[in-house]
């Protein structure tokens, strides 16, 4: 598999412009990193006057809470603008998506990569990783030692890990889900 | 099943090539709409197709794509409603000519305005005779319970399938004989719909422009715009050509009326493939030499002018011999 077939996004280095068609918009700013490209965004809805509900904050949790108050009465023509480190920029992607949101409605910006979050196929676990893709992870659920795959989940918005050695060994034993 | 009904079903039902039906019933969905109730042979099951979908008839010597308006389920019959135009082509008085037990071919159902699995409330707008494809969605939607509103705009006492939309969708239908409100209907639709909507249009080019600027100056991006224009592209039969495979060093003839893929897979050569209607660049195949006929929507003008390689759903070839590498 090349890289061309990759679903792991590739981040633009410059941030993307605010999308000036955008009737109403929200502008997440995760972490130190994203507060000057939120603060030129949340500038660019002000100067067009277009309403924008922005928040500036290191907890995922606060930026998802404005994320579904927004999307409950958004109406098409919204567009959500995400700046952050990259496991939190793609959670926010997925949830918007969940919620109704199209792609070209989600604007984001990657300010680093100072981790991944891999989901293991084997026991749904989540395990935060600075190893890079096709690096080995030990899972922090089965314990089972996983290759983080080349890739995203859009819907879950993690890295796919699968058992390294999955054909040599015996499966780690699982409770019944 | 005896041998007999499945040959007569073979026939009638194959795994590629034209539909051979015959019609079974006909009526007047309005003032100059004729609705064709078309089957097969055997009353057999005919293939599935997604709501929105197009049904190519072979209309004497010209093929017309009409809408499908049936949910497309497991359909035993295929329905179209053909608006008579006096100054047409002659596919719509040829239609409207049919009766009863006639015989006709058809290409097999191609889809181009399908709904969107994902989206959270369907906005349905309809022009005219534009009515039938979004009849396909709306019988669709209810069966599926998904949320969706129709506007129809219509010429009073012109409007096709009226008494069925009306107990099909209940308060969902919104009739709008008079221009100004349907337009006013769509502004205020394209204003305020929840996030997650998708729009599909079906009428005159004229409407289908408004609607979709309009909706471009109220932000709504592309994704969620979906249209279906009257004049789908129904591609003429073509040339015979014989391909010749490099790799297996094998010769296919692919005669008039076969695609190149189809008659890639009727010789047991697997080819990937996906739309069959050349918009999704699953069945690109590299031509090693030979001069293709482009007739897809994937491959750019840089691409079709390269000559090296050819959507075999749609395109052909322009010289008797096309070299592909497979």
């Amino acid at each position: 598999m090349g890289t061309e077939h990759t679903s792991v996004p590739r981040w633009q280095a410059e941030p993307p412009a605010f999308d000036a068609r955008a009737r109403s918009c929200t502008v997440l700013a995760l972490g130190h990193d994203a507060e000057p490209v939120a603060g030129a965004w949340t500038a660019g809805a002000c100067s067009a006057g277009i309403p924008v509900s922005a928040v500036r904050t290191d907890d995922l949790g606060e930026a998802l809470a404005l994320l579904e108050a927004d999307l409950a009465s958004a109406v098409v023509g919204w567009r959500l603008h995400v700046a952050g480190p990259e496991a939190e920029v793609l959670h926010v992607q997925a949830r918007a998506r969940a919620l109704g949101a199209v792609d070209s409605e989600v604007i984001a910006h990657v300010t680093g990569v100072p981790a991944r979050q891999v989901l293991c196929l084997h026991c749904d676990a989540v395990t935060e990783t600075d190893v890079l893709v096709g690096g080995a992870v030990t899972c922090a659920g089965c314990g089972g030692e996983l290759h983080l795959y080349h890739h995203v989940s859009r819907r879950l918005g993690s890295y796919l890990g699968y058992l390294a050695d999955a054909e040599d060994s015996d499966p780690p034993v699982l409770e019944t889900r | 099943m005896t041998a007999t009904s499945l040959a007569a079903a073979t026939t009638a039902v194959g795994s590629v090539g034209p539909l051979s039906l015959h019609v079974v019933g006909t009526d007047v969905a309005a003032t100059g709409v004729r609705t064709l109730t078309l089957a097969g042979a055997e009353g057999e099951v005919l293939p599935a197709y997604p709501p929105g979908s197009h049904l190519v008839l072979h209309c004497g010597d010209r093929r017309n794509a009409y809408s499908l308006t049936g949910c497309g389920i497991r359909p035993r019959t295929y329905s179209v409603s053909v608006l008579l135009l006096a100054e047409g082509q002659g596919g719509s008085r040829w239609v409207h000519g049919l009766q009863p037990g006639d015989q006709l071919a058809a290409d097999r159902p191609r889809s181009a305005f399908a709904p969107v699995v994902t989206a959270r409330h369907h906005l349905l707008v309809a022009g005219g005779i534009g009515i039938t494809p979004l009849l396909s969605h709306a019988r669709a939607a209810v069966r599926w319970d998904r949320s969706f509103t129709l506007l129809y705009g219509y010429r009073p006492g012109a409007a096709a399938h009226l008494a069925e939309l009306r107990e099909l969708c209940g308060s969902r239908l919104h009739e709008l004989p008079e221009l100004p409100d349907f337009l006013s209907a769509v502004e205020s639709a394209l204003s305020s719909s929840p996030i997650g909507t998708h729009l599909y249009a079906c009428g005159p080019a004229p409407m289908l422009d408004g609607v979709l600027g309009r909706a471009a100056e109220l932000g709504w991006p592309e994704e969620r715009l979906h249209t279906e224009r009257f004049s789908a592209a129904a591609l003429d039969p073509g040339e015979p050509f014989e391909a010749v495979l490099r790799r297996s060093g094998r010769r296919v003839p692919v005669p008039s009326g076969v695609s190149l893929l189809g008659a890639l897979e009727q010789a047991g050569v697997p080819v990937r493939s996906m739309c069959r209607q050349g918009v999704c660049g699953e069945c690109r195949v590299g031509v090693l030499s030979g001069a293709p006929l482009h007739r897809d929507l994937f491959l750019s003008d840089e691409e079709k002018a390269a000559d090296d390689s050819v959507m075999c759903c749609v395109s052909r070839s322009s010289d008797p011999y096309l070299e592909l590498d497979l």
